[in-house]
């Protein structure tokens, strides 16, 4: 091979790993933005699917009590009358609720729950035992402690309880998986009980 | 997952005592007060638009607490004193461990009426059934919820007098890390990490720490007289 070939191979091969080196990082991040870009499809996709469910029912509308938070300083709940087209069947009609108290009042600082949460399944069992699974948003956008966390579980239960008098106990999931706490503090590994007993301030 | 047995002798286990002996009128009853700064680690808990961490938070109020207690002749011990995360499990294991003694639980939240302290015991549960002086891991606070209130009384009472607009009595919240701590329990919980200045939540530190303290010591009597009977036995956790 002549050394003038040989340049050409070396310039060659310098030039090829200058354009993988250039262009790795941008392979990487758009590999990075469809991915984030498929997850919040599913997402929406999902609460899509959900809100349908309110959207599109034919059920004459009745009055439905929500709870949401009595102040800012999520120091209590009081309940909101809201009027609602609701299905009879009660997993349908908790999913119709539960969408409703997590879309929250017109006054967003009174919401107990993350705006970006959504409801992603939810099935009672014939022992009244339900079981509601949210998607990851709760866990991680709901702001950390006992007070913010109970208050958020509390509304759920609360509006539960009042609404689908079917359902006696609540497991709650997060994206299909069995979890500790809520957000570090509030224990949800056993069952509660739902039940008209929380305190409310009227 | 941890596996093991981990024993925690009831306050009424006299037989159980260290060998070193203290005093008399302190071996029956109170005399270790175990202080869980929460969080840690990788996780910092709540977290202020200032760049307040409730861990950092909760580890200047524990060693505030330290303080006052060891004045009142306590023994105190931390279930972490820097920057690490024990699990919940860990934390519970520290204090199951010892005779005689109440678990704090300290917490700063992101919401909550800015100025104000909220004390937090476990809600009622069923007390599972004792098989050979045995109770699960898992319930480990049943037994143990009258004292916890009663402790939580104390605490909330003295905190309501400092910060105005605090709950006069404690709270009930279904909180994972007192549920498998078998001794009187409570979560002290700090509004919040959202206070306009840190300033002001590093000068309510002082008032809580002292409210905490007298909480601690009008108890102490109390957990002579009330010790519940089911729990005279040993009591041995099972971790899962």
């Amino acid at each position: 091979m002549s050394p003038k070939w040989r340049v050409r191979i070396v310039i060659g091969l310098v030039a090829a790993v200058l354009a993988a080196a250039l262009y790795f990082p941008i392979l990487k991040k758009r590999v990075k933005r469809q991915a984030l870009v498929q997850q919040k499809s599913e997402e929406q996709a999902r609460r899509e699917l959900t809100q349908s469910l309110n959207a599109n029912s034919n059920e004459p509308k009745v009055k439905a009590k929500l709870f949401w938070a009595v102040d800012g300083d999520d120091s209590g709940l009081t309940p909101t009358t809201v009027e609602l087209p609701l299905s009879n069947e009660p997993a349908l009609r908790a999913k119709q609720v539960l969408n409703t108290l997590l879309a929250g009042p017109v006054d967003s600082e009174l919401k107990t729950l993350p705006s970006d949460a959504a409801l992603l399944a939810f099935y009672i069992f014939p022992d009244g035992t339900a079981v509601a699974d949210f998607s990851e948003a709760m866990a991680t956008s709901i702001p950390s402690g006992v007070q913010s966390e109970q208050l958020a579980v509390d509304s759920i239960i609360r509006t539960l309880a009042e609404n689908v008098p079917q359902v006696k106990g609540l497991k709650i999931l997060i994206h299909g998986q069995e979890v500790e706490t809520l957000a570090g503090h509030l224990d949800l590994s056993s069952t509660f009980l739902v039940s008209t007993n929380i305190p409310v301030k009227k | 997952m941890l596996a093991g047995r981990i024993a925690a002798r009831s306050q009424s286990s006299a037989s159980g005592a260290p060998s070193a002996s203290p005093p008399a009128a302190q071996r029956a009853g109170l005399n270790v007060v175990i202080l869980d700064p929460a969080h840690g680690g990788t996780d910092p808990g709540a977290r202020g638009t200032g760049g307040v961490r409730e861990s950092d938070i909760v580890l200047d109020l524990a060693a505030q607490v330290k303080r006052g207690l060891e004045a009142q002749g306590f023994q105190v011990l931390q279930t972490r004193s820097g920057n690490e995360d024990p699990s919940f499990d860990d934390r519970s294991a520290l204090v199951n461990a010892q005779t005689g003694a109440i678990f704090l639980s300290l917490h700063v939240s992101s919401t909550g009426l800015s100025g104000t302290v909220r004390v937090y015991a476990m809600p009622e549960m069923a007390l599972p059934p004792m098989n050979g002086g045995l109770i699960p891991w898992e319930q480990a606070q049943a037994a143990y919820l009258p004292l916890s209130r009663r402790l939580g009384d104390a605490v909330q009472g003295e905190l309501a007098q400092k910060f105005k607009g605090s709950p006069t009595e404690v709270q009930t919240a279904s909180i994972r890390q007192l549920r498998t701590t078998a001794a009187p329990a409570i979560a002290v919980e700090i509004s919040s990490v959202s206070i306009a200045e840190k300033a002001d939540l590093d000068r309510m530190l002082p008032g809580v720490a002292d409210a905490v303290v007298r909480g601690v010591v009008t108890f102490r009597p109390s957990y002579v007289t009330a010790a519940p009977a089911s729990v005279s036995a040993p009591v041995v956790g099972v971790k899962p």
